[in-house]
Formats: structure tokens, C-alpha cells, sequence
């Protein structure tokens, strides 16, 4: 049925093949002309649904505490100190500047210059700008050090406690985009000169960069990766036409899909854009075609009927194309059952360009096949012939030794897996964004530095709730939070922590006449309510309103992390939970963390738990395809096997080597499923057709590996040496999807055909009685 | 701070006109922006000979989330130049409750400030902040509340126009030095001289807050004269959403406050009659 409706649709091309490539390429420009109203989407938020309760509960955070999700840290670095009447100019000046930019939150923005200092002042309370004017002499800088420095709301924040090193933080609204805005800081910025240094970093400026990035890498590497293909076909079959063909269903499938994401609105996230890339892997399946036609041509002779042996080499090697590329695409629709929005996407969309790959290779290229001149044909089996003399025969006595060293190779192979087992224990769960720029990226490098000079550039928040509202004024709860961020503080992670409680203390000790003792939280609820009430009436009311809600239910334990590892927020969650088993808070009150330090470790989990289970649908989806395929449970798994090893040791060496699972690779370890299992479908459908062709079972074997097997490597070499061009990207989960594609489909080539001969052989008792008749 | 004072013939001339608000519109009208602007700060500012009003102050965060003050105003001029003496005795929120501040605005310098806080049973100085610190937490800030010298900006008279039916002067303000706001344009009331409505531009030259008065009441003071109040005002924050509503109830014009109000003695233990 299958076989016949493929070789039907084959036969139309041939008739037809000037109609079949008019209307592909009038479809083709139809999705084309799409494409330019492409956007880009690179806020991680967004990789978790509008509705999931963690993303409404930090919308409601934020709200409660006037927060600002998007904050971009300007970092001015002083060796000597920045405490001299040049640098402050020019932080002041700066800051002004900053404050003009569109897109900034001018209000919010924090510097040296614009905090608010409270101190004792004529025996009374006194809150004024620390900076009211640049100092000039000596006392007075060292005056403004002393009380900068002092300040526990003010040290660690805006400047360093070793003086060196100041920030500007720079709230943006939640529209803008965080590279434009830095962009036009460093345009502001000035020259760097006497040892004054200026650092840009924080969460958008990270993920806008990303994103810009994005477009750059893949308008540079997309075309890389294809013209690196189209060589690697070149020296495989001398053809011009070859080449054209294969590309043309690779751009075939890329305009389709892209276009349909496109007009249906979706905007292109960091996985989608790789879909070029992975489209054009895919479409290298067609060199199975070729690869057979050229051994056919030179059986029978190429000036015999050429339509004849188009449509003798799509009824051998239909099927085997058929269902490798319907695995890949259920591989690829497998993520669609992720919870991650753009993953979910982006497998529909390569699932959807497989199946317009499929179709392709039963039009398109039959079509251009059969408009072939055919000396250009003679030219391919030419090639072809030399080529075979000496290629199949080493391949043929590849298969030879499988079969007689079958036992050394399973050794083999049991050791390796034990040592994969091992890499799998040690697998590391982490995002953490800016490590998606390489560590000589200029991102990278400033936001080390501001880790290491200032509290943390990553921010989380611990958000304390009291059962009634005024809770936040009782003492013993005060002190209790207190206890909290002291405990917290001996993460090595967490830089600094702000609460309501530090600015209850600071009063409580300006009203005291500035005596240290009074460095505390204050006995009685009346004394805190008025102290703050104080604080209020001369301070700006954003002040407060960042540590505490409205009814003063609330306060905002705020976390600055020196690390964006979605690892740091769960350690110090830990670290809080159990604190809080042995001191518990008083009057009820609970804790819940959120800020973006906290997003991103929850979206790491569902990245983990998501793709797991996607992985998991993904294997279940494949097996059954493969059953279906072989119409044998035994011959599946068989089929099955070579795939499971090929994850098994990637993973292991990924473990190994220490590096992070981390969204990228989890979505590869789905995806991967259905590509590189790929081969052994080829291989097995391969060897039944030859084996039930009369075959002895020794010599199909070593017919497979010689003839199937060849198309079978040069399809992996052709995959392999597009995804190997990403490696020279300047974003790491491009590298690493880049090495890991192409590390999987050499493995699983090599696995396919080194370890099914002795496979097939070892369990032919079972495998060949019933399953294969 | 750099503020001169008022020449004493102008002064005199400010508190004539702004006794005479309630006189027909043809009678004098002002030269210029200045002097539209001194009327308007005499009317809305230095009415009567002293005043006292029970303040309602709501604080709206965004999603009615609201904070609220009550309080006693009082408020003294001096009897030569443009100093004022304030008191205002706290009665909500009940954890605050008797806490009061004393303010003694001078024109020429900073403000004077003391503060009683019960819980502590002391009074302290409370060192004055710029212009831009907010009066009790709210969206007004001190110069909202008492008047910013006219000499630290430069105004200009941009046009007469009709604001939801009443005539109106529009003045603009642009200050001098560095202040929160870049520009301020201001509607004044052609007959009352009581701001109307006041807009503040940010840096940007975006608009940043928004005044304005909501209710106007004519008050009959104990010397026979009206005196038109704002009773209702809003001050809203407008990129953020904030917004402070006050309402003056109960205000008396002339009602014979003495200077032994204004002492730190009575802030801590005020005259019962003056804060019920």
C-alpha cells in the first residue's frame, strides 16, 4: 500500500516533472514571502506559559513591591577608589544622562547619585541625597566614603565595600529592549581615562544581546552550514544537479516551515532558530536516493530506460527513506508535549519540515532526476564506479570482521557503557544565560567583574508574609527576618540581602543619636511604626515601597546573587527551608521566593522534568515506528538498539566531562532520538529486502554494510559536517548543539553499522524465523 | 538655597490682591507671569491670618491598594513677610497616632523642622531634605504643600484659555537649577488665582505628575471675607500609577492661633481644642 502510493507519486513526478517543480516553487514563494515579518523573542519568561502560577506570582511580586523585572547594572570601576571629585562627576553626570534615555525608567534609576542617606544629623533624623553636590576637598570625600561605606543599604548596592567599584542601576520598562538601551549607554560612556572603567551587565542587556546575536549567527552559520554540505556532496557525487537537488529540498523544507511559523504569528525563539540547520541535516536523507541510483545505474547500465531505474531505486529505497524521516518527525513532535513554550514550537515546526522534506523526495527530486541530461547521469556512475572499486570492498570486509569479531565488539561496547553510566551519575542540571556567551564575550566579562566587586548582578527575592496586615512592624518577626538573612549570607553565592529590617535598624540609630547600640530592631511596635512613618515623611516614598507592601503584610527579602546558575536560587531556597525548621517564624508567617534568579531555576526544572518525559515519549514513539516499520517486535528493538547506545554514551560523556544539561541539551537529547535512529532503519529495511531476495545471510549482511552502508556513512559525514560549522559560533548553545549533532550521528552511523551485523547474526534464531521471512 | 526676598511694596500689593480674589475679573489684571504667580501663591497659600482644617490623605498604590493619614492642619502666617508657621498632629494610622511635626518655613532659607514621636516620648529635629522629599509619604511634596520660592524658576505667560469652563491663565516654569521637574505648566484660575490644574515634565520632557484641584469652596472667615478653598486635590504620579488624594474638611479662617502653639512644649502635648 505505502509502496505503491510512493512509487505512484514517483511515477507522476517523472511523467510530470516540469508541473511538479512549478507548483513546488510557487508554493515555496508563497511561504517565502512570510518571512519578513519574522520577530524575535528571547525573554526567558516567556519559555513558561502566561499562566503558570510561577509567572503570575512574580507578575504579583512585583506589583506589590513596585519592582522592575528588567534591570541593566552600569558599573564604573576606579582602582584608587571612587571617591574623587572626577569620578563622582562623572557617575552624577552619567546618571543624569541615563535618566533621559527613552525606555528607561527615570524615576527608579540608582546610583550614588540619586540615593537618599539616612543619618543622625543636629540630634535628629535626617534623609538627604548622599550626594548633594560633588565634593572638592579631601575631608569632605572622605566625609562621603565614610558614609557611603557606612551605610549597610547602601554598601555592596550602589558602591562596592572596598570603595572601588560603583553601580548605576537602571530599571527599563517591560517593552524596551535591553541591548538598544545599553547600546545607547555606551554611547554616553566616557573615554576611559585615568584608570576609570565602565561595565555594562545584567539580565536584559544578556538575553537582548542574546537575541540580536541570534539573527547574526544563524544568517552567518545557516548558509555555512549549507554550503559546507553542498561540498561535502560535491566531492561525494561530482554533481552539480546532485547538489542543487538536495539543497533545493533543504530550502524547500526551511521556506515552508519557517513561513508557516511566521504567519501564524509566532515570533522565532533560540530553538527555532536552528531550524534551518536542522532542516538541511535533514534533508541530506536524500543521498540515500542518490547513493542507489548510482549503484543501479552502474548494475544495469546507465543507457538503459533512465525513468526505469529512477523508479527501480525509489521502490528499493522508499520505504527506509519513508520512515526514517516519519521517526525524525515524530522525534521532533515528541517536544511538543514539553511545558516549554518555544520547545513545544520548535518541534512542530522541524516535524512539520521533515514531512515537507518527506514529500520532496518522492517529488521534487524524482522530478529533477528525470530532467537530467544524461551525460550528467553518466558522469554520476562514473564517479560512482571508480569510487566503488575500492570503497564497497573495504566496507565489505567492515562487514566481514562485525560478524567474526562480533564478541570483541560487544565487549567493547559493554565497556564503554559502563563508563557512559558512570558520565550519567554526574550529570549537572543548570541554565544560567550568560554562560550562553563565550567567557571572553564582553558580557561575560562584566558581569564576573560585578559579581566579584558589588553584592551579585542576579537578583532573587524571598517575599516574607505575615497573617495581617501591620505584621511587617512586630518586632519579633523583624528579628526573625533578620536571623534569616544573616543565615542566608553565609552562602558563598549570595553577596548581600536587603529587607525592610535594615532600614528599621538604620532609623532606629539615627533616631538614637547615631549610637551603634542602637543598630537594632527597636522593642515595641509603636517605636517601629513611627520610626518608619518618620523615614517617610522625608524620604521618597519608592524608598520603602521595594521592602515593604502597602499594608505593611509584607516584606521583600531581596537576594543578590553573585551567580546566575539556576543552582545558586535552589541553594539558598534550601538553606532558607531549613533555617526556618528550627526557627520558625513567628505569628504564622511564610516565605515565598520569586525574581528572576527564582524564574530561572524554576524554568530550568521544567526544562529537566519536561524534556525527560518528552524523551521518554520520544523512545516509545520511535520503537513503534520501528515495529511498524520491520512488522517485528524483535527486529524493532534490534533496530532499536544501536540507538539506545548512541544516547547512553553521548550522555555519559557529557556527564564526564562536566558539562551543564542544560536547556540546549535537553532538547537535543530528544530531538536526537528520531535522527539517529535514522540508520539502522535504513540498514535493517536494507538487509530484510536483500535477505528475502534469496540471500545467504552472511553475504546480505556484507551487501548491506557495502552498498546501504555507504549511503548510510555519507549521510552521516554530510550531517556531521554541517552541524560541525556551528562550532565556530559565538554562542555556546549553538556550539553545543553544533558538536553534540554531529558527535551523535557519527556515533550512531558507526553503531548502526558495526553492531548490527553481529546483532542480526547473534540473534538470527529469533529474528529470522518468524520476523523476517 | 539661594532665595531673595520680596520687595516689601509687592508683598503688599500680593496680600491686597489675594484679599480682593473674590473682586470682579476687570479690576486689575496682572501683568505678567509673575504676577499671576504671586497672586496665585497668596490665594492658595496665605489665606486668612491663620488657618485650621482636618486633612484626609489617601495613598493609592496601584490595584486600591491604600494607605491613609489624618490630621490636624494648622497654620499661622507671620504678621510681616511671607514665613509661616505650621503644625500638623497626626490622628490615623493609630500606630502613629500624636505623632506631630512643628514647621517653621522661612523664604529666605531652609525649613525648620521638629518632629515628636510618642513611642520615644522625644522631640527631634528633622533635618530639611530638598524640595523633592515627599510630605508624609505621599505623591505632594513640601514645596507642594507650602510653595516654591518663584524667584528659583523663570516663567512666562503662555496664553488664556478656558479649563472645563473657566477662564485661565497658563504660566509656564522652568527652573533655574536642577529641580524634579524640567517644566511646569500651571492653570490659574482668572478670578480666584487657585491653581486648577498643574502639570510637572520630566527630563525627558514626558510628563511625570499631574495636579489637580477637584473641589473649590468658598469659606467664610471669622473677619467677614471669603476665602476660596481647594477642598478637594490630587496629585497623580502619572508613569507610575500613584496617585494622593487629599481632602480639607472642616477649614476655618481666622480662628486666633497664638505663637505658643508653635513650641516644641506644645507638639509634645498639645492643647486639646486645637487637635480634637
Amino acid at each position: 500500500m505505502l509502496d505503491k502510493t510512493l512509487r505512484a507519486l514517483a511515477a507522476f513526478s517523472i511523467e510530470r516533472p516540469r508541473l511538479v517543480i512549478g507548483l513546488t516553487l510557487s508554493a515555496t514563494l508563497a511561504f517565502a514571502s512570510l518571512l519578513p515579518r519574522m520577530t524575535v523573542d528571547t525573554d526567558p519568561k516567556h519559555m513558561l506559559p502566561e499562566t503558570s502560577a510561577v509567572r503570575r506570582h512574580n507578575d504579583q511580586v512585583e506589583k506589590d513591591f513596585a519592582l522592575h523585572a528588567d534591570v541593566l547594572v552600569v558599573g564604573v570601576v576606579q582602582e584608587e577608589g571612587v571617591f574623587d571629585s572626577e569620578t563622582l562627576s562623572s557617575i552624577a553626570r552619567l546618571t543624569s544622562e541615563i535618566q533621559r534615555i527613552p525606555g528607561v525608567v527615570s524615576r527608579d534609576v540608582t546610583s550614588l547619585a540619586t540615593v537618599d542617606d539616612v543619618t543622625a544629623e543636629e540630634g535628629g533624623l535626617a534623609v538627604r541625597p548622599l550626594l548633594r553636590r560633588i565634593p572638592d576637598s579631601e575631608d569632605e570625600l572622605a566625609a562621603l566614603r565614610r558614609a557611603a561605606l557606612g551605610n549597610p543599604l547602601l554598601a555592596g548596592r550602589v558602591v562596592s565595600r572596598d570603595g572601588t567599584a560603583a553601580a548605576i542601576a537602571v530599571p527599563i520598562e517591560p517593552q524596551a529592549n535591553g541591548k538598544q538601551i545599553a547600546d545607547e549607554i555606551r554611547r554616553l560612556l566616557p573615554k576611559e581615562s585615568a584608570g576609570v572603567r565602565y561595565l555594562l551587565a545584567g539580565d536584559p542587556l544578556a538575553r537582548d544581546t542574546f537575541g540580536a546575536e541570534m539573527f547574526r549567527q544563524m544568517a552567518l552559520f545557516s548558509p555555512l552550514a549549507g554550503l559546507v554540505m553542498c561540498l561535502a556532496l560535491w566531492l561525494m557525487f561530482r554533481s552539480l544537479p546532485l547538489v542543487a537537488a538536495n539543497m533545493g529540498v533543504a530550502l524547500v523544507g526551511i521556506a515552508w516551515s519557517m513561513g508557516l511559523l511566521v504567519g501564524l504569528g509566532f515570533p522565532v525563539h533560540i530553538m527555532s532558530s536552528m531550524s534551518p540547520v536542522f532542516l538541511m541535516a535533514i534533508a541530506t536523507d536524500s543521498v540515500h536516493i542518490f547513493n542507489e541510483l548510482a549503484f543501479r545505474v552502474r548494475d544495469v547500465g546507465w543507457s538503459r530506460d533512465v525513468r526505469g531505474a529512477i523508479l527501480e531505486t525509489i521502490a528499493a529505497v522508499g520505504k527506509p527513506v519513508f520512515y526514517s524521516d516519519v521517526t525524525t518527525a515524530a522525534g521532533f513532535a515528541a517536544l511538543a508535549t514539553a511545558h516549554i513554550v518555544p520547545v513545544r514550537i520548535f518541534g512542530l515546526v522541524v516535524a512539520f519540515g521533515t514531512l515537507v522534506i518527506l514529500l520532496m523526495s518522492f517529488t521534487l527530486v524524482p522530478a529533477i532526476l528525470a530532467l537530467l541530461p544524461e551525460q550528467r547521469l553518466a558522469r554520476i556512475v562514473r564517479r560512482a564506479r571508480e569510487t566503488s572499486e575500492r570503497e564497497p570492498s573495504l566496507l565489505a570486509r567492515l562487514g566481514d570482521l562485525c560478524q567474526r569479531r562480533a564478541g570483541v565488539l560487544a565487549a567493547a561496547a559493554a565497556l564503554l557503557l559502563a563508563l557512559a553510566a558512570v558520565g550519567l551519575f554526574r550529570i549537572r542540571v543548570n541554565n544560567n544565560m550568560v554562560h550562553w556567551f563565550r567567557p571572553e564575550s564582553a558580557v561575560r566579562a562584566a558581569d564576573r567583574e560585578l559579581n566579584e566587586r558589588l553584592g551579585g548582578t542576579a537578583t532573587g527575592y524571598l517575599v516574607v508574609e505575615g497573617r495581617d496586615a501591620d505584621a511587617m512592624k512586630d518586632p519579633a518577626l523583624l528579628r526573625a527576618v533578620e536571623g534569616l538573612q544573616r543565615e542566608l549570607e553565609r552562602d558563598p553565592l549570595v553577596g548581600k540581602t536587603t529587607s525592610l529590617v535594615d532600614v528599621v535598624k538604620r532609623v532606629n540609630r539615627a533616631l538614637h543619636k547615631d549610637d551603634p547600640a542602637f543598630d537594632r530592631v527597636p522593642d515595641s511596635a509603636d517605636e517601629v511604626a513611627q520610626g518608619l512613618f518618620l523615614l517617610a515623611t522625608s524620604a521618597r516614598p519608592s524608598d520603602l515601597d521595594n521592602l515593604v507592601d502597602y499594608p505593611f503584610q509584607q516584606t521583600n527579602v531581596t537576594l543578590q546573587l553573585k551567580s546566575w546558575d539556576a543552582g545558586a536560587m535552589r541553594g539558598v531556597i534550601r538553606r532558607a527551608e531549613e533555617h526556618l525548621a528550627r526557627h520558625p517564624l513567628p505569628g504564622g508567617a511564610t516565605l515565598a521566593p520569586a525574581g528572576v534568579a527564582h524564574f530561572n531555576m524554576v524554568w530550568s526544572d521544567e526544562v529537566l522534568w519536561g524534556m525527560l518525559e518528552s524523551f521518554l515519549a520520544g523512545l516509545v514513539l520511535v520503537l513503534a515506528l520501528l515495529v511498524a516499520q520491520t512488522r517485528s517486535l524483535r527486529w524493532g528493538i534490534v533496530a532499536f538498539l544501536p540507538l539506545l547506545f548512541t544516547i547512553v554514551v553521548i550522555y555519559g560523556v557529557v556527564g564526564l566531562i562536566g558539562k551543564d544539561f542544560d536547556m540546549p541539551v535537553a532538547v537535543l537529547s530528544t530531538l536526537s532520538l528520531g535522527m539517529a535512529v535514522d540508520f539502522a532503519i535504513h540498514f535493517v529495511a536494507r538487509f530484510q529486502q536483500r535477505h528475502r531476495e534469496g540471500g545467504e545471510l552472511r553475504d546480505a549482511l556484507v551487501y548491506t554494510v557495502a552498498r546501504p552502508g555507504k549511503g548510510i556513512f555519507l549521510n552521516a559525514l554530510l550531517f556531521a559536517s554541517g552541524f560541525a560549522v556551528m562550532v565556530f559560533a559565538d554562542l555556546t548553545p549553538y556550539v553545543t548543539v553544533g558538536v553534540l549533532m554531529a558527535a551523535v550521528m557519527l556515533l550512531s552511523a558507526l553503531a548502526s553499522v558495526v553492531f548490527l551485523p553481529g546483532l542480526i547474526s547473534f540473534f538470527r534464531g529469533v529474528l529470522l524465523q518468524g520476523g523476517a521471512k | 538655597m539661594n532665595r531673595t526676598r520680596l520687595p516689601a511694596g509687592v508683598l503688599a500689593l500680593v496680600l491686597a490682591t489675594g484679599a480682593a480674589a473674590q473682586a470682579p475679573r476687570d479690576e486689575k489684571r496682572p501683568a505678567n507671569a509673575l504676577e499671576v504667580l504671586e497672586r496665585s501663591q497668596a490665594a492658595f497659600y496665605y489665606a486668612g491670618a491663620d488657618m485650621k482644617a482636618r486633612v484626609t490623605m489617601e495613598l493609592v498604590a496601584g490595584a486600591g491598594k491604600k494607605r491613609t493619614r489624618v490630621l490636624t492642619m494648622l497654620r499661622k502666617n507671620d504678621s510681616a513677610g511671607k514665613r509661616q508657621k505650621y503644625f500638623l498632629f497626626f490622628h490615623e494610622p493609630g500606630d502613629v497616632r500624636r505623632t506631630a511635626f512643628l514647621v517653621f518655613k522661612h523664604p529666605e532659607k531652609d525649613d525648620d523642622r521638629w518632629v515628636f514621636v510618642p513611642a520615644m516620648s522625644m522631640v527631634r529635629r528633622v533635618a530639611a531634605s530638598d524640595s523633592r522629599s515627599s510630605f508624609v509619604g505621599s505623591d505632594f511634596t513640601y514645596e507642594d504643600v507650602s510653595g516654591r520660592d518663584l524667584s528659583a524658576d523663570t516663567h512666562a505667560l503662555l496664553r488664556e484659555e478656558k479649563l472645563d469652563g473657566t477662564d485661565c491663565f497658563v504660566v509656564q516654569s522652568v527652573p533655574n537649577a536642577g529641580a524634579e521637574y524640567t517644566k511646569k505648566l500651571a492653570w490659574i484660575d482668572g478670578r480666584t488665582f487657585l491653581p486648577l490644574r498643574e502639570e510637572y515634565y520630566d527630563a525627558r520632557g514626558a510628563l511625570a505628575r499631574v495636579f489637580t484641584a477637584d473641589k473649590v469652596e468658598p469659606v467664610l472667615g471669622s473677619d467677614g471675607k471669603t476665602w476660596p478653598t481647594v477642598s478637594v486635590r490630587t496629585m497623580k504620579q502619572v508613569q507610575s500609577g500613584h496617585a494622593t488624594v487629599v481632602r480639607f474638611e472642616g477649614v476655618a479662617y481666622g480662628v486666633g492661633l497664638d505663637d505658643t502653639l508653635f513650641t516644641e512644649r506644645a507638639l509634645q502635648d498639645p492643647p486639646q481644642r486645637w487637635t480634637r
